[in-house]
């Protein structure tokens, strides 16, 4: 298990520095000469002149080879310095951490809902294949594959919020607010989800340890429960680690949607501005949380399953 | 019965090519109105004999903007998949073919990017190399390109453990051949069945990326750009956000049906692909 588990964490370190060397490349591929640029945004708009300009570049080290700027930057980064914003001057560490909070928050809300759903209503359509909650599961599953997200969210701010008057149709800070944007995300992911608890749990049911379960007089809920849905969790597991690169996806258009300030309003914001440092922070948490996220999804396979333990 | 399999596959691939040529060449030229022209006195106007969907907030046709629709959005998928599937096949056979430590290094490579959630990298290349039509298709594509290249490389492995390649490698035939003239024409059917898939996730991020105002170009008669430039007059005119949304989903729906046929289809003619070698129908070394 060791040998195991630190393959993986390699192996997350080594996406780590591929991200960190994406990342650090961004701001040099930027349009125009880099310390150009950033002096200008520091001068606020002022074009800085060539002595100013020269002595600016060797106090930051600029004129340096790029693997010793490269070094230096990563040495900034792990400290927790991203530079500041172009267009607010803001330190872009504090800002990215504050927005990724709410992402998490909104994205966790979307994955609990998603999985409150599918699980069941999986395992439900796996049992009585055929039945009405099977092909509702079917049909979820063409939907939430079908339907756009930013249309899914207006038609549902034009319900619940225009013509209901249950819930508000944009913001933060209240309870009710996470409802909508955790509804459309969490629910256009449950079909598919939904679909592949069905699928290997049906793969399970026609074994001889389900068989005996029921021969014994086990109950159909402690069945599922406790033989069925762990051997299926391994699969699930990855299925889930897959669905969460995802839930980013849909956030980055349903935070906009909403106007809730989180990590892919942020993003999409600063594209929209060209503001490379945030751009560049923003990358290198997604990084950091997907790389985390993908090495968390491995640990939790091995510790159901501990057949894998040993394979590298 | 294998031959039906894959003639049939063919049939409904022909005929789902004819539905979009219409759809993209055709159907424009039968829009009732100039899909560009601003009128002022006709707007927001409800559907009637002369605009069948009513106008938008600048008067312009509905029916009109959503047909020319087709020729922006479907294009721009088609054009992320062409480039996603050229490249990733490509580096799929390579790997899957030349193994060792390049197989390795292009699997964690791979692996990598599909850690990492797809939209937002190619929100993040697009945007550093300035937004446009052609940079935001490359961009999709640019992370869209493992799928395939999974895909290739596994459909790879499992064919060169067939008799048919082990035949033509102890014929003595050069590896790059074996893997052009018999690997790749068997390991086709899957890939293209790939494309549908990867055609649909293509509408839906183009369309999703234009409604952020990071697609297509302002004025465009782009789906996601036409629902977004809506959202002002939904409360009212709802029917200027559903009409563009009811086509990207039916329009997606369609693709994803035309996917599982020409799936099911490439499944039954598949039990007869290995055999062609034999047989003679395939190419010979």
């Amino acid at each position: 298990m060791a040998a195991a588990l630190l393959h993986r964490v390699l192996y997350a370190t080594a996406l780590l520095l591929a991200v960190s060397m994406a990342g650090f490349a961004l701001l040099r591929l930027m349009p125009g000469d880099a310390g150009e640029v950033l002096l200008i945004h520091q001068m606020a708009g002022e074009l800085p002149g060539p002595e100013a300009l020269a002595r600016f570049k060797r106090e930051h080290g600029l004129d340096d080879p790029l693997p010793l700027q490269y070094l230096r930057w990563l040495g900034a980064v792990l400290g927790g310095d991203l530079g500041r914003s172009f267009q607010t001057g803001d330190p872009v560490a504090q800002e990215v951490g504050m927005r990724l909070v709410n992402s998490v928050l909104l994205g966790a809300a979307a994955m609990a809902l998603a999985c409150a759903v599918a699980f069941p209503a999986g395992i439900a359509a796996a049992l009585w294949r055929g039945g009405p909650v099977d092909r509702a599961v079917s049909a979820l599953a063409v939907l939430g594959m079908a339907v756009p997200n930013f249309w899914y969210a207006l038609l549902a701010v034009l319900l619940f919020s225009l013509t209901l008057g249950w819930l508000p149709s944009s913001g933060y800070g209240t309870w009710a607010h996470v409802v909508l944007p955790a509804l459309v995300v969490g629910t256009s992911l449950s079909g598919v989800i939904a679909r592949f608890v069905r699928s290997t749990c049906a793969e399970e049911l026609p074994r001889a340890y389900v068989r005996t379960g029921r021969a014994k007089g086990v109950g159909e809920v402690p069945l599922m429960l406790r033989h069925v849905l762990p051997n299926t969790m391994v699969p699930v597991l990855a299925l889930l680690g897959l669905q969460a690169a995802r839930v980013f996806d849909g956030i980055v258009v349903v935070e906009t949607v909403f106007a809730w300030p989180g990590l892919g309003r942020l993003l999409v914001d600063a594209i929209l501005s060209r503001d490379f440092p945030v751009i560049q922070g923003c990358l290198l948490v997604l990084g950091v949380v997907y790389a985390g996220l993908h090495l968390a999804v491995d640990v939790a396979a091995m510790l159901v399953d501990p057949r894998i333990r040993g394979a590298v | 019965m294998a031959a039906g399999g894959a003639g049939s596959a063919l049939r409904l691939g022909l005929a789902a090519l004819a539905v979009a040529v219409l759809l993209v060449g055709v159907l424009p030229l039968l829009a009732p109105h100039d899909p560009h022209r601003v009128a002022f006195a006709a707007r927001l106007l409800a559907p009637g004999p002369e605009y069948p969907l009513g106008t938008d907030h600048l008067g312009r046709c509905v029916l009109s903007r959503l047909i020319h629709g087709f020729r922006v959005t479907p294009l721009a998928a088609l054009a992320v998949v062409v480039t996603a599937l050229g490249a990733g096949t490509a580096v799929g056979l390579a790997a899957g073919s030349i193994g060792g430590a390049f197989d390795r290094v292009v699997m964690r490579v791979v692996e990598g990017i599909q850690i990492l959630p797809g939209l937002a990298l190619a929100l993040i290349i697009a945007g550093v190399f300035g937004l446009g039509l052609w940079t935001v298709v490359l961009a999709l594509a640019a992370v869209h390109w493992t799928e395939y290249a999974r895909l290739a490389r596994t459909m790879t492995l499992a064919e060169r453990a067939k008799p048919y390649v082990l035949g033509a490698e102890a014929l003595g035939a050069p590896r790059h051949r074996v893997v052009l003239r018999h690997v790749l024409p068997n390991i086709a059917a899957p890939i293209l069945v790939l494309g549908t898939v990867s055609l649909s996730w293509a509408i839906l991020s183009f369309a999703g990326l234009s409604f952020l105002g990071l697609g297509a170009e302002p004025g465009s008669t782009e789906w996601g750009l036409m629902i977004a430039e809506a959202r002002n007059h939904m409360r009212l005119h709802p029917r200027l956000v559903l009409a563009p949304g009811l086509t990207i989903v039916a329009l997606v729906i369609a693709v994803n049906l035309l996917g599982d046929a020409l799936q099911d289809r490439a499944a039954a003619g598949s039990a007869g692909t290995a055999h062609r070698f034999v047989t003679g129908k395939g190419r010979t070394s």
